[in-house]
Formats: structure tokens, C-alpha cells, sequence
């Protein structure tokens, strides 16, 4: 069963289709590899279902709901989904426990109003921060990290969403989330994913390293000029003629 | 009395003000990023607000404050609301909001002179008519009453930035309002609440400046001034920055006219508000953009 559809949906910028009318499912409880070459149109497809940009035609089906046009970045966590970013975007000024504390924060203001964060809390903090190995840094300040540091700490703020105290999402977006990490930082991010499968999440996966596709998806999506160029299981589709010419460059 | 502890308790008294308006004004900017040029009036609004229920309605002096502040905090917030969050859906540019900021001060100014006239007014009764020395300089009960809030003001806000829910999703906000909706985080509410606070911490320094010298519908423009200059001088954004930054413009102020006549005052803080904007335009404590 499908979570999350896209129906046609096309987005442009200054007249040229970076999604062109692009049609696929994204199965529940499943790891989906994104994969296309530069350009192709996987940050683009992400984006627009995180609310970043806006799509210009086309629809949206989330969780087998009604269809709909647009979505806004503040409805994104109300459907249940969440995401990382290609290039990092963590709360710099605020430290690394406080990144995680806001997202285990409850969704109404009224009930955090000089509400301070409990014991439960901070041992959710604590696991999660442990997952990524930054416990020893949850005092340092986020801007202070180093690149896979920052790349572990969103990491580990999706991994407090999957079981936070508000409202749990389903949907992981990770754009490039293995791009520039050590072989260690690597083997905790295929961890988590492995830990958000087991937990029945359904995780979205922008990712160049093929190996790492191979290893982790049940399922992969070819995006070429922004259109479906094939779809299916990891090995069959990688064996594809033209998802070779167009991804592999062979 | 001696020229030198005077001027000290001058510098400290202006610092207090001062700093009440910076910290409210820092508080909105960070979270809303944007010079709200209508923050000034909300002091307008607290003290004239006393000056109605005091005056005209015959409340108890310490009840028309409790409202003086509210009002100016509820006014803050329905501009929010009314103006700033609408603009805000509509991706509007920091130009706009500024001179919206601008329609909003006018707007507000020209009610007040409307129902109480421009002319300078004083409250009926007052919350201290006794004065003190201190190391040989006089300072009054009023004054010596203003210097509670602006620290107690601080710390309450330094503590709930750090140690409440609220405090870490404004700082969220403040940072990055884009991933904090992704995380859940209800950046207009927060906003909203900020802009309550912050026109409450406005208001009540008003108040207090009515006590200590009086009212007048336009009152809050040298005041926002100064508070504008204290947040730079501090580094724009930061809480303690704008402390520091107030106290030490309060310093300048008071020092600089040590010798000269007092209508210097004004060109010297914008004076020193050049010199920082050409040497150390992140303020003292500011990050660098």
C-alpha cells in the first residue's frame, strides 16, 4: 500500500521542468531509493513534498487521504512527515541536546509555555544522541560540529521524530544523507534507517553511493529530467540499459 | 551633591530604560527579523493606558499598571496578528514590513494624541515620592523602582530561553523558521506570543517613564531610538547584548554631556552609533552575517 502518491505533478523554473509531470508511489513500511544523476530532479521531488517549494500542477496523496494541491511547510509534520537536507540545516545557535529537545517538544504552544523539559525527555534525547554518537557533544553548539557531526545531529533529530512526544511521523525524507561521512559515521546512518524500517516508517532515500542503495532499498525510483525514467527492485532496475546511460554514464 | 555618582546614577537609570526597550525589541527581531519601527509606540500605549484608568476611570494606581502593561502587550499582539503575520503568508519583503512597521506607529500615535490630546500629561498619583543618596548622587524611588524590572527582565528572559519548552522553540524560530514548521513547531504562535511579551516589556517602560518624567503620544519614537542603538551597539538579536549595549549608551549619554550642554545628548548616541556601524557593525556581542 502506498503512504505518500504524487499525481502528475510538474514544477518549473523559468520554463525549465525540473519535475515533469511526474506520477509514482512510495510504499508504506519500505525503504525507496531516489536515484538519477545531477539534475534529475530528486531534491526538486523532495522539496516539493516538504512544502519548500510549491508545485505548479499536478496533486498529492498522503496516507490513502483526499488529494491535494499544496502543502505548506508547517503542515508537513501534521502529515506525518519529516526530512534532512542535502546541504545541513540544524538549529546553529542552540546545542546539540536543544536540537533534539525541540522536536520532542509537544506540538501546541499553550502546553510549552514555561514548560521545562522532564526526565523522559531528556533519556529520549540521550538514545537518540547515543544512536549518532554525539552524546559527548550534546553541549557544544550545533554551528561547532563537524561536517558528519552536523550530518549525524539531523539524522538524529529524524530518529527523535519517529518517536517523539507529539506527533510521530511515518514519512523519513533523507536527501544524500551518506554524502561526505566516514566509513563509521556511515555504518550509524544505515543503523537508523534499518531502525526506522523496523519500526514500520517509510523512508525516502536520495542517495549516489549504489552499494548503499543496493544494501538498504527494497525498492528504487529512476528519475531522469525530471520524469520516471524506471522503477522496481534495486538489482533489476540498476541492470537497466538506459538507467545505465542515463545514471551510470555507462 | 557630587557631578561624577550623579552622573553614574543618570547613566545607570537611562541603561535601565533602555535596556527594557532593547531586550523587547531584540526578543521581536529575532524571531520576526525584522526593525519593527512600530515597537517604540507600545510604550505610548502602556503609559497612556495607566494615565486612562488612573486618571479618568479612578483606578488604583498599581491595578492601572498591571493593565497599562497588558494593553500594551494585547495591542502588540493584534498588530501581529492583524498585520505582521498576513504579510509574513504573503512572503513580503523586510522593506515592507518596515514600512508597514512605520503605518503602525502613525497609525497608533495619531490615536492616542486624538483621544488624550499631544499634549505632555502626568498620572495622578505616583508609586514613590521619596529620594535617596547614593555615594552623594540623588536618585528617586521612581528611578530606583525602574531598575527592578530591567534586570528581573533580563534574567526571566535569559532563564526561559535557556530552561523552558517556549524559550528553545523562540530560539528554533529565531534560527531557522523554516525547519522549525518541519519539526512541528507553531512559529506564528510563537511569534505572536513574542510579540505579547515583548510589547508588554515595551509598555511597562513606558510606565515607567511616565512616572518619571511623563507622557506624550510621541514618546516612543526616542525611545525605540535608543533602544535601536543600545541592540546595535550590543549586537542586534542578543539578549545581553542589548543589555550591555543599553548601559553603556546610558554611559556615553550621560558622560558625554558632562561638559557640554545637554542637547548634545541625541547627536552623541547616534554619533557612537556610527562609529559602531563603521568599526563593529555586529554590535559587541553580534555574530558575524
Amino acid at each position: 500500500m502506498n503512504i505518500l502518491e504524487t499525481k502528475k505533478i510538474t514544477k518549473h523554473f523559468d520554463g525549465v521542468y525540473a519535475v515533469d509531470g511526474l506520477s509514482v508511489g512510495f510504499e508504506k513500511g519500505k525503504i525507496t531509493g531516489l536515484i538519477g544523476p545531477n539534475g534529475s530532479g530528486k531534491s526538486t521531488l523532495i522539496n516539493l513534498l516538504t512544502g519548500v517549494i510549491q508545485i505548479d500542477g499536478g496533486s498529492f496523496v498522503i496516507s490513502s487521504k483526499e488529494e491535494i494541491s499544496k502543502i505548506l511547510p508547517h503542515e508537513v509534520s501534521d502529515y506525518g512527515i519529516t526530512r534532512t537536507f542535502q546541504e545541513v540545516r540544524l538549529f546553529e545557535q542552540m546545542p546539540v541536546l536543544d536540537n533534539i529537545f525541540v522536536v520532542l517538544t509537544k506540538r501546541n504552544v499553550f502546553s510549552s509555555l514555561f514548560e521545562t523539559h522532564k526526565k523522559f525527555h531528556l533519556e529520549r534525547a540521550e538514545e537518540v544522541l547515543k544512536k549518532v554518537d554525539l552524546w559527548e557533544k550534546r553541549n557544544d553548539l550545533a554551528k561547532n560540529l563537524s561536517y558528519g557531526q552536523r550530518k549525524l545531529l539531523e539524522i538524529g533529530r529524524v530518529l527523535a521524530m519517529s518517536n517523539g512526544f507529539g506527533d510521530d511521523s511515518d514519512i523519513f525524507f533523507l536527501d544524500e544523507p551518506f554524502a561526505g561521512l566516514f566509513p563509521e559515521m556511515r555504518k550509524i546512518v544505515i543503523g537508523v534507517i534499518q531502525h526506522l524500517k523496523e519500526q514500520g516508517k517509510t523512508v525516502i532515500l536520495v542517495e549516489h553511493n549504489i552499494d548503499i542503495i543496493r544494501e538498504l532499498c527494497d525498492h528504487i525510483i529512476v528519475l531522469d529530467n525530471g520524469k520516471l525514467l524506471a522503477e522496481g527492485i534495486p538489482n533489476d532496475v540498476l541492470s537497466k540499459r538506459e538507467v545505465m546511460d542515463a545514471y551510470l554514464g555507462e | 551633591m557630587d557631578i561624577i555618582p550623579q552622573l553614574i546614577v543618570n547613566s545607570i537609570i537611562a541603561g535601565a530604560i533602555y535596556s527594557m526597550v532593547a531586550l523587547g525589541f531584540n526578543l521581536i527581531y529575532g524571531t520576526a527579523k525584522f526593525f519593527d519601527l512600530g515597537y517604540g509606540v507600545l510604550t505610548a500605549v502602556g503609559g497612556y493606558a495607566v494615565f486612562y484608568f488612573s486618571r479618568t476611570l479612578g483606578f488604583d494606581i498599581y491595578i492601572s499598571i498591571l493593565l497599562g502593561v497588558l494593553i500594551a502587550g494585547l495591542v502588540g499582539y493584534l498588530v501581529e496578528k492583524a498585520v505582521y503575520k498576513k504579510l509574513r503568508a504573503r512572503k513580503a519583503s523586510s522593506m515592507v514590513f518596515m514600512v508597514a512597521a512605520l503605518g503602525v506607529m502613525t497609525t497608533l500615535q495619531a490615536i492616542i494624541a486624538i483621544l488624550f490630546s499631544s499634549q505632555f500629561q502626568v498620572f495622578p498619583a505616583t508609586i514613590s515620592t521619596q529620594t535617596f543618596q547614593i555615594f552623594g548622587g540623588v536618585i528617586t524611588g521612581v528611578q530606583l523602582i525602574a531598575l527592578a524590572p530591567s534586570i528581573l527582565i533580563m534574567f526571566g528572559l535569559v532563564l526561559t530561553l535557556r530552561f523552558t519548552k517556549f524559550g528553545k522553540a523562540i530560539k528554533a524560530v529565531s534560527d531557522d523558521s523554516e525547519v522549525a514548521k518541519m519539526v512541528g513547531i507553531n512559529t506564528d504562535g510563537i511569534i505572536s506570543k513574542v510579540f505579547f511579551i515583548g510589547s508588554c516589556i515595551a509598555g511597562l517602560a513606558g510606565i515607567l517613564v511616565g512616572f518619571d518624567t511623563g507622557i506624550e503620544p510621541t514618546m516612543g519614537f526616542s525611545l525605540l531610538l535608543k533602544g535601536v542603538i543600545a541592540s546595535i551597539i550590543g549586537g542586534v538579536g542578543n539578549i545581553y547584548g542589548g543589555v550591555i549595549g543599553a548601559f553603556l549608551l546610558g554611559f556615553i549619554e550621560n558622560f558625554g554631556i558632562w561638559k557640554i550642554s545637554g542637547e548634545w545628548k541625541d547627536a552623541i548616541s547616534f554619533g557612537v552609533l556610527i562609529l559602531f556601524l563603521l568599526f563593529r557593525p555586529n554590535g559587541i556581542l553580534g555574530k558575524k552575517q
